[in-house]
């Protein structure tokens, strides 16, 4: 190799190193930052902001005209958590968690909670499994 | 408005995490540092552009090529395509449900490339198509007493029909599947009716130009299947004698054919595209989507809009990649002319197709198999009233792969995709320079080339349904 082409390549390494860092922190903002809205939007009860061990606060999905309110929730765990959810539907659908495979009914004008131990990580969907309607989002981290 | 993509396939009731900052900064250190030793310790004549090929046992040959044989395996492809035709046609719409989806995108379309490359061209004898035109060919002979007559195929066209095929084939599974501005993936159904479709052109193709003629040109899954295959060391000899050579010698001749670079470029574009779109290119897509939408345009045809031009910008943008790299080589002294350079080195991206499948895929195919081989073998119509095989009531064990596991199988892939493409990169051109120190010079543009391509897999992974 000769000296300036090890010069390029060296200044080629370095620019990438420099970029890998800062997506790396890209990542990692973005991460705590979808954790904190996602509590946000999917408690309707708890506004007060926490930074010690909250109480465990069990978010409530409001459906509204067979849609989410806020949008689609996002519910972020740990494995080993208990998954812990409401949802409170004004219309009669089932509520289905794709991958632990859990369903319940809730009636129009009901609700319906969940409970189960987060056990498998990945990414997973809640539907209603009726209108093919996604209401959250719950992942569950290694 | 009520609009999402998918965050993964249709299919599957789990999707992968984004990879950690941490394993992206390690996987592409390791990546950087690999490249820089291949620079220093690379050899100087080519290794794997003379290997020779070296005949196995002759039976096993003669066994293997022998008309019975090529019966039976043509025979089973012609019944699984016929059943996921009709269970696509009879059966439910759930996509989950309805062995037709699981049996063509996850089992053939996924699992045929890992098996070419460790078997060789598996797929070869099982060709559902192939078979029927081998049949029909033959009862033709019989009955005339002659070879059916074809037309000669422009070679110039070379590989391009089944490029053009391998991005309608994505389009159709990836895209096509929206309804109502959703993303829903694509049903069993109009899966079975573009089966048929496809079964009638290629059918057609065959009796113009010859079955063997089109399937080394046009038929889309022999030639992407057998792309697969040429990394592997297992092939079969003009005179039908099975043999092996050193693994990644077949690559450095696959890509002679017009054509083949945009087949292998497709390859990696649809699967840049299927893990951009559920994080990269999501935001973009979704307002392109939007303005379609704003314009008047019906949802579903906005979103099938949006994602289509995405696609093709995934295309154009792996293209360009690989012709910068193609065009900074071209202007190291001693260059071959540009043309003979682009083709020239077509075959060192198959590692790196091979491995972006492995890494967006790997997870969704250890899942969508213990479907396969549970309740889809034994209710393959997902009516819920047939358990042929006594494994109806099976699942799937989401708690198989750790999200660990899945990470560094990934990387790992990405990762070797790239020495394996280096490798192939440096042997080829140690071939067109004589000088070596030139040749090590042209270097450094295809190192770039294959660093971008390993480096930006790491990033659609590390930025996945996040």
């Amino acid at each position: 190799m000769t000296y300036p082409s090890k010069v390029a390549t060296l200044l080629l390494a370095l620019a990438l190193s420099i970029a890998l860092v800062a997506c790396g922190d890209d990542g990692s903002d973005a991460d705590t930052a979808a954790t904190t809205t996602g509590a946000n939007a999917t408690t309707t009860t708890g506004d007060q902001e926490t930074k010690q061990k909250p109480a465990p606060v069990v978010p409530t999905i409001v459906i509204r005209d067979g849609a989410p309110v806020g949008g689609v929730a996002e519910l972020d765990y740990n494995a080993g958590d208990q998954i812990r959810f409401t949802v409170r539907s004004d219309v009669a659908d089932e509520v289905h968690v794709h991958g632990y495979d859990l369903a319940k009914g809730v009636p129009a004008g009901g609700s319906v909670s969940f409970s189960f131990p987060a056990d498998i990580e990945g990414i997973f969907e809640v539907e209603l499994e009726e209108r093919v309607e996604q209401i959250a989002e719950i992942t569950v981290n290694p | 408005m009520s609009f999402w993509l998918p965050t993964a396939h249709a299919l599957l009731a789990r999707s992968d995490l984004p990879i950690p900052a941490w394993l992206f900064a390690w996987g592409a250190s390791i990546v950087l540092i690999v490249s820089f030793f291949a620079l220093s310790a690379g050899w100087r004549t080519p290794r794997f552009e003379r290997d020779h090929w070296r005949p196995l046992g002759a039976g096993l040959s003669r066994v293997l090529i022998s008309r019975p044989v090529q019966a039976i395996c043509g025979a089973i492809g012609i019944f699984l395509l016929g059943l996921a035709v009709y269970a696509g046609l009879e059966g439910t719409e759930a996509p989950d449900r309805n062995f037709a989806l699981t049996f063509l995108f996850v089992t053939c379309w996924l699992g045929f490339p890992l098996f070419s490359v460790v078997f060789g061209d598996v797929f070869r004898p099982f060709n559902p198509w192939r078979a029927v035109g081998r049949a029909v060919g033959g009862g033709f002979a019989l009955i005339a007493g002659q070879r059916s007559a074809h037309l000669s195929y422009p070679e110039a066209l070379g590989r391009w029909p089944a490029a053009v095929g391998l991005l309608a084939f994505v389009w159709l599974e990836i895209v096509y599947g929206a309804s109502g501005g959703i993303a829903v993936g694509l049903s069993p159904h109009p899966a079975a009716v573009a089966a048929l479709v496809y079964t009638l052109y290629t059918l057609t193709m065959m009796a113009l130009f010859g079955v063997e003629k089109w399937c080394q040109t046009g038929e889309v899954f022999s030639v992407y299947f057998g792309m697969f295959a040429r990394l592997g060391s297992f092939a079969f000899d003009d005179e039908g004698r099975l043999g092996r050579r050193r693994p990644l010698a077949a690559a450095t001749t696959w890509a002679t054919v017009p054509g083949s670079l945009a087949v292998v470029i497709a390859s990696i574009a649809t699967t840049v595209y299927d893990g951009a779109q559920e994080g990269a290119f999501k935001g973009a897509i979704t307002q392109v989507f939007e303005w379609f939408a704003d314009a008047g345009i019906g949802l579903t045809t906005s979103l099938r809009l949006s994602a289509t031009i995405f696609m093709l910008i995934s295309f154009c943008g792996v293209a360009l990649v690989y012709l910068i790299g193609v065009r900074g080589m071209a202007s190291v002294k001693g260059a071959p002319p540009l043309a003979k350079l682009r083709s020239g080195f077509a075959h060192t991206l198959i590692p790196i197709a091979f491995a972006y499948l492995v890494a967006h895929y790997f997870s969704l195919f250890v899942f969508q198999e213990q479907a396969q081989f549970t309740y889809l073998l034994s209710d393959p119509l997902g009516t819920a009233t047939t358990d042929l095989f006594g494994t109806a009531s099976g699942g799937i064990d989401f708690k198989l792969l750790s999200a660990n596991a899945i990470w560094y199988v990934q990387v790992g892939a990405l990762v070797i995709g790239h020495v394996i493409g280096l490798v192939l990169a440096h042997d080829r051109a140690t071939a067109c320079w004589g000088d070596y120190r030139q040749a090590a010079r042209s270097q450094y543009w295809m190192l770039a080339v294959m660093v971008a391509f390993t480096c930006f897999g790491m990033y659609l992974l590390s930025v996945a349904n996040a």
